[in-house]
């Protein structure tokens, strides 16, 4: 029997079949009012996102939105890029709206191949800077910075370098999640490398030296990682456990470790005293979108626009419902019309690093090496 | 319907029925097992990928992607597969030859750790011993005030005796087996002759246990060096790593060239240790032949030390058995694990979502995900149990009617290949293979097939064990007498060897059935959130610090799984008989 040619062709057939995946332009400058009743024709949306606070978000929308079920899945930002890669390569659709951090490998890895579509809601787009609509749709900026337990230490931060973490007194006492498990914080990593001729001035201001590098390693930005990691760093699997670490009430001596500033929110109800490191040079971290996207596969197109569009606020100062579990401090809004959260430093004094996804995006794998070498 | 297509089929190969269906199991076999194996050794070798041997090897990465993992599973599975021997042997022992108290008790009791998932088992050490290391709660332990080292509280220490507290009962199972085949007459004889006691241990009773011994050495270190769960709760927070928990990293960040060989590199150490377990067997395989049934022998009489090593024993089997139930069930109602047994409330179970308590978790029996994960995993269990009991049955048939020749060689081969595979591997290559379209077969990535015949395929080798016990127990005859009157091959398996075997093939089934309900290592790749499944959302619980839930979905699996057990032996009343006294 000669089968090769009938496999050849039926698996030609099967590798175009995603090529006419939904594309709807027209949905894509509808209101939100507009967009209702095909939403509702839809009945369903499943959103894959990168936070717990997306359960909240679903209560939220399903109470104004009746009759449209939000299905929301909480996975890690590398998780859904796995997931969304290897759902393409096997034609299913199981995503409809992605809302994920990691925009360096987003850009590369599901913008680039086509697997998710850009989508900004009509009525934001006059409040958004560029940068913030293009290539994706950002919604808000979070963090991944320096943060310490203020019970603990009443007056004030207890570094004022980075390169202080390196040192004896911090043995074992900085905590962060495994830049091999979360991409945002290999994006810290990646940050730090990126920033190396900062970090090679606060090693001066530190040391009161010039920095002297290790055999293999080319910039200051990789000697402080090395460092670090030589200093008995603790990794994690989740920022929940980092932020217990350092924030738990009633320790004496607890560490510092990087987290989302944004957790602080979290500080009456788990118990815990978490405040930013603010006064640290070169920078306490960094900052970066949290973006927004249509899968391109997406089955209720219609009701992913909807789910997005509230997921970017209502025209309130605060955000309204749609908004509400990610107005709190820590967390800046891309609107311009939504003020940050009274409790935070605002967003020009916080000292952290703005990312650059495309830069960042060169130079992450050797990062990752990195890492993976000294683990 | 399917009678007679298989008689149609038949007809034009009058002489080569059994040929055409040993063909056919061939190809099933060949699709399930072998196909995705090859799969992922084709896939390392692209050009992309190629360079991914290197990396794992040689290259500056190679001392954390292969060989720090790869001692650590190595002192793992010598480690577990020592004190597995040492601490099942002697259980075995106890029971089987010695006037130990309440025998029974402890042959039940010693056979029941392995029924509790290895990730439980690990839940309840974390709830007793976690220390403040990674933060969040703490274990019970330094909540009554006590301080827990690192090394007991994180990494190989608590691994390792995690693992051998999980595997025991598997050496204990085989030991205690081969003991009850020690003929009396040759311990009497002895006895007869003057021998002393340890005379008797070491020149009677060890030799013929000795293949037993080496059988459970090299499963349960199978079992350590392919565990995911253990190592992947207690160890990768002062980050040891295993190959398995490597393999899992690399995949689930993308870096799946580089994941696939440390898979290929896993399965060959795996192999290898099986390899060498059979060798020794076989040279040994002249003591299997006492035979002969003289009355049992007059156990040793243990005099003083009685009392003592009853206790040594209850103490074992306690610790291992019904003290981690206790810690899962108690930490599943405590708010703190620090305060075990204060403040108890059904808010991990029955509570609504409130934002104050756990980032507003909903308990478990009202959040819909779990809800729909309990009906996939046990519709997952059941359709395993049935689909590998089928195949496992016409394997077992084909094999034992007509096992000659090179064709049922391999189908013997291949059939128990999955043994050495470890189940993580296994994962990673079922979703090279059928991760993307196969010609006009659509992608079964995400879908309830591929679990399906993941899960078959996984444990087939059971199953053909299954199906070659309860076929040995249908006489030939009966088979050859159907034949004569002209009845096909598939009549003669439905109408007499089916029914006569149901009693073991239930058995067989519902062994299946719990093994499915408490794998995390296989599916812990295959899951995604349209095919949620129990085991992978404990571990997602537990790993972003959830305990309770985890604790609490890991007793849900503890109830179905020890149900499904204890019908499981209320069928099969024979497999202990080293119990009867």
């Amino acid at each position: 029997m000669n089968m090769k040619p009938l496999l050849l062709s039926a698996a030609l057939v099967a590798l175009t079949l995603p090529a006419l995946a939904q594309n709807a332009p027209e949905l894509d400058v509808m209101s939100a009012e507009e967009l209702l009743p095909l939403a509702k024709a839809e009945g369903t949306v499943t959103v894959y996102a990168f936070t717990s606070r997306i359960a909240a978000v679903e209560k939220a929308f399903e109470a104004a939105y009746p009759g449209i079920d939000m299905v929301s899945h909480d996975m890690s930002s590398t998780e859904q890029i796995t997931r969304l890669k290897a759902e393409a390569s096997a034609g299913i659709a199981s995503a409809d709206v992605v809302y994920i951090s990691d925009a360096p490998v987003v850009f590369k890895d599901l913008l680039e191949p086509g697997l998710i579509t850009r989508y900004v809601p009509p009525r934001v787009a006059s409040l958004l800077d560029e940068n913030e609509k293009s290539p994706l749709l950002a919604q808000r900026l979070s963090t991944k910075v320096l943060m310490y337990n203020e019970e603990a230490n009443p007056s004030g931060a207890p570094v004022k370098n980075l390169w202080e973490l390196t040192t004896e007194p911090w043995k074992g006492r900085v905590i962060m999640v495994d830049p091999l498990q979360r991409g945002d914080y290999l994006d810290l990593m990646t940050e730090l490398v990126v920033r190396s001729d900062d970090m090679a001035q606060a090693y001066q201001a530190q040391f009161g030296k010039a920095i002297t590098l290790d055999d293999e390693i080319e910039t200051a930005g990789e000697q402080f990682i090395v460092d670090l990691f030589k200093n008995d760093l603790i990794l994690v699997s989740s920022t929940d456990d980092v932020n217990a670490a350092v924030g738990a009430r009633g320790q004496k001596n607890p560490p510092v470790g990087f987290t989302s500033y944004s957790d602080r929110r979290d500080n009456e109800d788990e118990g815990w005293a978490l405040q930013v490191v603010n006064t640290v040079v070169p920078a306490n971290g960094i900052i970066f979108p949290a973006v927004l996207a249509i899968s391109s596969t997406a089955k209720n197109a219609a009701a992913a626009r909807l789910a997005i569009d509230f997921l970017m606020g209502d025209d309130s100062s605060t955000g309204g419902a749609g908004f509400k579990p990610f107005y709190v401090a820590g967390d800046y809004a891309t609107r311009s019309d939504i003020v940050s959260h009274p409790d935070a430093v605002p967003l020009a004094d916080l000292k952290a690093w703005s990312i650059d996804p495309s830069a960042t995006a060169k130079i992450r794998q050797d990062v990752s090496d990195l890492v993976l070498s000294l683990q | 319907m399917s009678l007679s297509v298989s008689r149609s089929f038949a007809r034009p190969f009058p002489l080569n029925g059994h040929f055409a269906l040993k063909l056919l199991v061939l190809a099933v076999l060949g699709l399930l097992v072998a196909g995705p194996l090859v799969r992922i050794l084709l896939e390392t070798l692209s050009p992309d990928a190629i360079s991914a041997w290197s990396d794992v090897t040689t290259g500056r990465l190679s001392r954390n992607l292969l060989w720090v993992p790869l001692t650590n599973t190595l002192i793992l599975g010598v480690g577990v597969a020592c004190g597995c021997v040492l601490i099942g042997g002697f259980l075995a022992w106890l029971v089987v030859m010695t006037d130990v108290p309440f025998r029974r008790t402890i042959g039940l009791m010693a056979t029941l750790p392995f029924m509790i998932p290895s990730f439980a088992t690990s839940l309840a050490w974390g709830s007793l011993f976690r220390n403040s290391r990674v933060g969040g709660q703490s274990g019970f332990l330094e909540g009554l005030g006590l301080t827990i080292p690192d090394w007991l509280a994180w990494g190989m220490i608590p691994t390792l005796i995690v693992l051998i507290a999980h595997y025991y009962s598997l050496a204990f199972t085989v030991i205690a087996a081969a003991l009850a085949t020690v003929n009396s007459d040759l311990v009497e004889a002895a006895q007869i002759a003057g021998a002393k006691r340890r005379r008797i241990l070491l020149g009677i009773v060890l030799p013929v246990a000795m293949p037993a011994v080496v059988a459970g050495a090299s499963l349960t270190f199978a079992g350590a060096v392919s565990n995911f769960a253990a190592p992947a709760l207690l160890g990768l927070p002062v980050r040891m790593q295993t190959m398995a928990t490597r393999l899992y990293g690399l995949i689930e960040v993308g870096q799946t060239s580089r994941g696939y060989v440390v898979a290929i590199l896993l399965i060959a150490v795996s192999a290898l240790f099986l390899w060498l377990g059979n060798k020794v067997l076989s040279g040994r395989r002249s003591y299997a032949t006492i035979t002969g049934k003289g009355g049992r022998a007059k156990r040793f009489d243990l005099g003083t030390a009685r009392l003592p090593l009853f206790m040594v024993a209850l103490f074992i089997c306690l610790v291992t058995t019904v003290v981690p139930v206790i810690i899962l069930i108690a930490s599943s109602l405590a708010p703190s694990s620090s305060a075990l047994f204060s403040n108890w409330t059904l808010h991990y179970w029955t509570g609504l979502s409130n934002p104050s308590i756990a980032q507003g978790q909903p308990g478990i029996w009202e959040s819909p995900f779990i809800k729909s994960a309990t009906s996939l995993t046990v519709g997952l269990g059941v359709a395993v149990a049935i689909t590998s009991s089928i195949i496992g049955l016409i394997v077992a048939y084909v094999l034992a009617r007509d096992g000659k020749g090179p064709l049922a060689g391999l189908i013997n081969q291949i059939s128990f290949l999955p043994l050495l595979v470890p189940g993580i591997a296994f994962g990673a290559a079922y979703i090279a293979l059928f991760g993307a379209p196969i010609g006009p077969l659509p992608a079964l990535y995400g879908t309830f097939p591929l679990l399906l015949i993941a899960g078959t395929a996984y444990l087939l080798p059971f199953s053909v064990q299954t199906g070659r016990a309860v076929i040995s127990q249908v006489s030939g005859d009966l088979d050859e007498s159907a034949r004569m009157t002209g009845a096909g091959m598939m009549r003669r398996l439905v109408a007499i060897t089916v029914p006569l075997a149901s009693r073991g093939l239930a058995a067989g089934g519902l062994i299946v059935f719990v093994k499915i309900m408490r794998d995390l290592s296989l599916v812990v790749l295959l899951f995604t959130p349209t095919t949620p499944l129990l085991s992978v959302l404990a571990y997602r619980y537990a790993s972003e610090g959830f305990t309770q839930f985890a604790n609490a979905i890991t007793v849900v699996i503890l109830v179905i799984s020890i149900a499904a057990t204890l019908m499981a032996n209320q069928l099969q009343a024979k497999s202990q008989p080293w119990l009867k006294s």
